[in-house]
């Protein structure tokens, strides 16, 4: 499988927002925890309304939770 | 391992003990004549039995280990998931139809007739549940 074009903040977001768990940002957006997993373990591309949700979860704009590589075009 | 990969492995190991078990003891060589169609049809009970028992007895096992999980609508990347499977799976469905008609064709007998278009179903089977075990270990 390629590399997904993008890296995330969502482990350390999480440890900044009281420590939340995997499955705890899971129940919140509307995922498993498995995808939340695969998710900040750069396995998994999520749908924008997804990454949109879980930038609302830690109240941060998109771009501070999910960053495009510039070494990748 | 979340619990719809738990009844996926489940599945795969019904699946495999179910028909291995059909498969072996089919009486192949009566297989071209009527009593054959007939074993076929009559073995589709227990393999329908032995396929049916882990999977009630895991479904309900793991639901009341993770009851939460269990109620959890499926998400995005269970769907995806879901669907390449199902994708993947297609393709030796379709191929063992046509075998089928080509050896229909060509004056096969039902109860190989038959035998064929199961081995094509649990082929196909196996490579939807395999693939999506696969999928559901890589992360997506």
């Amino acid at each position: 499988m390629a590399q997904i074009p993008f890296s995330n903040e969502i482990k350390t977001l999480r440890f900044l927002t009281g420590e939340m768990t995997q499955g705890d940002l899971g129940d919140k957006v509307g995922v498993t925890r498995q995808t939340i997993a695969a998710i900040e373990q750069g396995k998994y591309s999520p749908s924008l309304e997804v990454a949109f949700r879980i930038a609302h979860v830690f109240g941060k704009p998109l771009e501070d939770v999910f960053r495009w590589q510039n070494d990748i075009t | 391992m979340s619990f719809r990969e738990k009844i996926h492995w489940v599945a795969l190991f019904g699946l495999i003990v179910a028909f291995g078990w059909y498969f072996m003891a089919y009486p192949w060589h009566i297989a071209n004549t009527q009593q054959g169609v007939w074993a076929a049809v009559g073995m589709l009970i227990p393999v329908t039995i032995i396929f049916l028992i882990p999977m009630i007895a895991g479904t309900v096992y793991f639901a009341i280990r993770t009851p939460k999980e269990a109620n959890l609508k499926e998400d995005e990347r269970e769907k995806t998931i879901h669907l390449r499977g199902t994708h993947l799976a297609y393709y030796p469905l379709v191929l063992g139809v046509w075998a089928n008609i080509f050896f229909l064709i060509n004056g096969i007998g039902f109860g190989y007739s038959v035998n064929i278009l199961m081995a094509t179903l649990v082929v196909s089977e196996v490579i939807r549940v395999g693939s999506q075990l696969y999928f559901y270990r890589k992360g997506a």
